[in-house]
């Protein structure tokens, strides 16, 4: 199953100006991309970014595991967006190094568990996570209709210059 | 790096992956995009979308690069001409070959990287654009007419390409509703769909040198937005003055102005919202004035 992953470099260039934005206590910053998808032939989607979600300052809450993580408030936000703009919505958060990054254990357990809430507003759509390095990126997306979630092949940021990463098929 | 390529080394270490995993889709491969098709695949891109109706009819042959008398007789799909003609130069092309007007495909756009139109019409052009840009897939567009001038005619052209969220081909004032409704009336007025082989050619060279630049940049300036008109009368394609107007002053455009500052690989980026007058395209957010 392909999966190509697209957003412009403008959009782009908000979300590394959102995320690099130090807070009170948390070590890093998350936010959700709204996104809209479309088939590919033969098989296969592209995920489009349409726009960008910050979450807000009071909506951290500490955590003794993992120091900080976002509180129910943020995916109420995050669902209301799902349900009134008919999006997908995809987590977003930034690995400050260069290369290929991955999901830590934390990421994929967190996002496995608010994955299925998307679904309760927009059931038939994909949602998912995003992670990104300082040069490059890996997604994850859950469709309703697979148990298991499918890897971004392709990743493509739409701009002046262009680029595209794709995976080792 | 491939010894094909040895001798565009300056494009970077990495331009043959690079233009080796590029998915480019070409419609229409007559004059204009049977010259794109040759002269991306001497440049070592591998994968190809080719959409066109026709066939190679003897009128081509004035400029259809790659087709022969023979496919004239035979009338042969004009995507299997270029086929033909790129796995000759690379066996290992990979061309999706899709006879029919680009409408009943459009689905197939949906993958590209790039997408070129060489059409005939103001009206598929806009059409075109607008599903590229839908789909976050720049867009380059070719042209040239040929119009009756006094003394004699006028040839003429123009390259642009229209990237997601930048500066579209009305914002730049290519295409206008008059145009678009004038067209049928107007349209040829040296003959039917005047067209010759270098004209075609230096177009369609500019073309893929905005490509290129695109995707392997061999220098820093990157311009998300072009526009190049090709006086064909005298020989020069130059920046269209309307582009020009637009990046000297605050001219309203579809969408928003940027200035951008490389770092981290990717673009920082600070915006200023101008007046629109129409809607930029879905995912977009903002315009590039270089």
């Amino acid at each position: 199953m392909r999966v190509a992953f697209k957003i412009t470099r403008t959009l782009l260039g908000h979300v590394f100006d959102d995320l690099n934005r130090p807070h009170p206590f948390a070590a890093e910053r998350v936010g959700f991309l709204s996104c809209r998808v479309g088939e590919l032939k033969p098989s296969g989607w592209i995920v489009l970014a349409y726009d960008f979600h910050q979450v807000a300052d009071g909506d951290y809450l500490r955590d003794r595991t993992v120091g900080a993580m976002i509180g129910p408030a943020a995916i109420r936000k995050a669902m209301q967006i799902a349900l009134s703009d008919e999006v997908c919505m995809f987590h977003v958060h930034v690995h400050g190094h260069c290369g290929q990054p991955s999901f830590s254990g934390v990421d994929l357990r967190e996002t496995a568990k608010f994955v299925p809430d998307f679904w309760h507003v927009r059931p038939h759509l994909v949602h998912g996570a995003i992670v990104l390095s300082l040069d490059s990126a890996a997604g994850l997306c859950w469709h309703p209709q697979y148990s298991k979630p499918f890897q971004f092949s392709d990743l493509s940021t739409v701009g002046a210059p262009m680029s595209v990463v794709r995976s080792v098929e | 790096m491939k010894e094909r390529l040895k001798r565009q080394s300056f494009l970077g270490s990495q331009s043959d992956r690079i233009l080796g995993d590029c998915a480019v889709t070409i419609v229409g491969l007559g004059g204009g995009g049977s010259h794109i098709a040759q002269q991306l695949t001497h440049l070592g891109v591998t994968k190809f979308l080719l959409i066109d109706p026709d066939r190679v009819e003897e009128s081509n042959l004035n400029r259809l690069v790659g087709a022969t008398a023979e496919d004239a007789t035979q009338k042969t799909q004009k995507t299997l001409t270029a086929s033909r003609l790129m796995r000759g130069i690379n066996p290992r092309v990979h061309a999706d070959c899709l006879d029919g007007k680009w409408q009943e495909f459009h689905q197939f756009l949906r993958g590209s990287d790039i997408v070129f139109g060489c059409l005939d019409t103001y009206r598929d052009r806009y059409e075109l654009e607008i599903t590229a840009r839908r789909y976050l897939v720049p867009y380059i567009d070719i042209g040239m007419d040929v119009n009756e001038v006094e003394g004699g005619f006028s040839v003429s052209g123009q390259v642009i390409l229209s990237m997601p969220g930048c500066l579209c081909m009305r914002c730049l004032g290519f295409l206008r509703d008059d145009l678009l409704a004038r067209e049928v009336e107007n349209y040829g007025a040296a003959g039917g769909r005047p067209q010759v082989v270098w004209a075609n050619g230096a177009l369609a060279s500019a073309a893929v040198a905005v490509f290129t630049q695109l995707f392997t940049p061999w220098h820093g300036d990157h311009r998300a937005s072009v526009y190049l008109e090709y006086d064909g009368n005298n020989q020069t394609v130059t920046t269209s003055n309307r582009l020009l107007h637009m990046r000297a002053s605050s001219v309203p455009t579809s969408c928003t102005s940027r200035i951008s500052v490389t770092r981290f690989g990717f673009q920082k980026t600070l915006e200023k919202r101008l007046p629109g007058f129409c809607k930029p395209a879905s995912g977009a957010k903002a315009v590039s004035l270089h």
